[in-house]
């Protein structure tokens, strides 16, 4: 069986083509440009083009998936990715399956539907399947070290249409890696003021953990970069640890780190939804109760 | 310039009841317009404004869509009029199917400058009608876009990316996907409702739009809500100095490990 894959960030990439190994020793990754190191057994190459944008190589990759069929495509969720993903599937005659929480056999996927009330089981029915997959959801027992077998160069197809980049800029860089930490402190609207973040920041530090927050935090408040939130339309992790600070449970949060392996919490109402999903908690006055753990654990 | 937004009717979310078997029910759930096309919407009403010209709302779905409380609703948030293509046959669509219909209805209602479109539909929200309408139309598409500005005869837009912020010019027509902070959407006042009603509504069938046959891309195994993992539960009540402490021994265990 043929799986391609599709990425645009290195971390991605390799992660994906490792995961697709578990499920078929036939990996083989469509590279453009020099920008990303090959770990897939075949890759296919399209030479970079000058003041081209990744968008501008949507027929290549469309035409290149109709001669080769592989029997699975698997892209990374990027936002570029899905407006791509979409032309080839509409360029293709099927369809694309987006934010993949689980990859089953047969290429049966589920995702979260209705603001996280549900998921839901589906399978594509029209030619190659394509999924996008975040980070975390294929398992790899090691990112091994695979050799490239052989590279295969793709002919570029000019796009009847190009758009025209006037700007870019790089957004201010947000240094987290939610998705790979063991340990994630969430914080919700308990936090009664943003100089309190400095308190989290040291326990996040006690405990070697990454701060994630909940969608209000983010976008109300604006205490926390978007890129942070957990849950519905934000990230779905899944931590050894995640401490719950300020956080009421709310299932649009909730759906984002209930796959965590340990759920703890910290909040002042005994009602609040989050205790009857959690492990450990403690009822509580967090101004109490996290200085006591900072000193503890630091 | 002509605009249409195009628009997904969805159950209101909040009145989805989880059944004791974990599958859904929907019959106390509502017709609403998907959240994230509200700023699409939004989008094509400032437009309007700015420029003038022609704002059209366009809705795919079921019989049941066509609602007269809903298609107020709709028009009432500036759109000048609206079409739906309102077929039982187009109940539970997948994202193929969708942009298959939008297609053949906007071929039906002519020439236009721009289709605007949500983010993602708030039920299904797989954020893929938008660029798959966009490739059947054979015309610019751009997604994630958080700011729309027109000067003849092209549109400049602000792109915001994960890591960057791109800002690209396109010819017209093109179709673009506004984000859900592109602007707040309005809120109808009781004259805006009032004059919704005297807007032209125009309702068609498949065979209207020449639609012929629709085949599945995806079968749907099935939708039920997720299982709750079983937790231990072990709430620690109160904060004194020794609640405190009871809590950190167990989590000491725990974080140990």
């Amino acid at each position: 069986m043929r799986i391609m894959v599709l990425a645009e960030t290195q971390k991605a990439l390799t992660e994906l083509c490792a995961g697709a190994s578990q499920i078929s020793p036939q990996v083989e990754a469509v590279i453009i440009g020099d920008q990303l190191k090959v770990v897939a057994d075949t890759i296919w190459y399209i030479p970079a083009q000058e003041y081209a944008m990744l968008e501008d190589y949507t027929e290549s990759i469309a035409a290149l998936i109709k001669q080769e069929k592989p029997e699975l495509i698997i892209v990374e969720p990027t936002k570029r990715y899905k407006l791509i993903a979409g032309r080839i599937a509409a360029m293709l005659g099927t369809t694309v399956i987006t934010d993949v929480l689980e990859l089953e056999k047969d290429f049966v996927a589920k995702r979260m539907v209705y603001g996280g009330t549900a998921i839901r089981t589906e399978k594509v029915v029209s030619g190659s399947t394509i999924v996008m997959v975040g980070s975390g959801v294929l398992q790899s027992k090691s990112v091994t070290e695979v050799t490239v077998r052989e590279e295969r160069p793709v002919q570029f197809i000019e796009p009847k249409i190009r758009l025209k980049r006037i700007a870019r800029e790089e957004k201010e860089r947000v240094a987290v890696d939610l998705p790979g930490a063991k340990v994630v402190v969430g914080i919700g609207r308990g936090i009664a003021e943003q100089k309190d973040l400095e308190m989290i920041k040291q326990l996040a530090l006690a405990l070697k953990g990454e701060i994630g927050c909940t969608r209000p935090i983010a976008e109300a408040e604006k205490w926390m970069p978007k890129e942070t939130y957990l849950g519905v339309s934000g990230l779905i992790i899944a931590p050894e640890v995640y401490i719950a600070i300020g956080i009421s449970g709310q299932i649009q949060h909730t759906v984002g780190i209930n796959r965590s392996k340990l759920i703890v919490s910290i909040n002042k109402e005994k009602s609040a939804p989050i205790f009857k999903q959690s492990d450990y908690g403690i009822v509580g006055d967090l101004y109490k109760v996290l200085p006591a753990l900072i000193k503890h654990f630091g | 310039m002509k605009i249409i937004t195009c628009i997904k009717v969805v159950p209101e979310e909040q009145d989805i009841v989880i059944k004791a078997d974990g599958e859904l029910s929907f019959d106390r759930a509502k017709p609403t317009i998907s959240a994230y096309d509200l700023n699409a919407v939004e989008a094509g009403a400032q437009l309007l404004e700015e420029c003038g010209g022609d704002f059209i709302a366009l809705s795919v779905g079921s019989g049941g869509i066509d609602n007269p409380k809903l298609k107020k609703n709709i028009l009432s948030r500036g759109p000048e009029s609206l079409v739906m293509v309102a077929d039982d046959r187009l109940k539970d669509l997948d994202t193929h199917q969708t942009a298959k219909v939008l297609k053949a209805a906007i071929e039906k209602v002519g020439e236009y400058d721009l289709i605007l479109c949500g983010e993602g539909s708030s039920d299904l929200y797989a954020q893929q009608v938008g660029p798959q309408l966009g490739q059947l139309l054979n015309v610019p598409t751009i997604n994630s876009v958080s700011k729309i500005t027109q000067s003849d005869g092209k549109i400049v837009v602000q792109r915001t990316l994960e890591n960057e912020v791109e800002t690209l010019e396109s010819v017209l027509p093109a179709l673009v996907i506004v984000t859900s902070d592109i602007n707040l959407p309005r809120i109808a006042t009781m004259s805006h409702v009032l004059a919704a009603g005297k807007k032209p509504a125009t309702v068609w069938t498949l065979e209207d739009i020449g639609v012929l046959e629709l085949f599945n891309t995806i079968e749907v195994i099935d939708t039920r809500a997720p299982q709750q993992v079983e937790r231990k539960q072990d709430i620690v009540e109160g904060d004194t100095d020794e609640a405190i402490q009871e809590f950190i021994t167990k989590l000491s265990t725990v974080l140990a490990k």
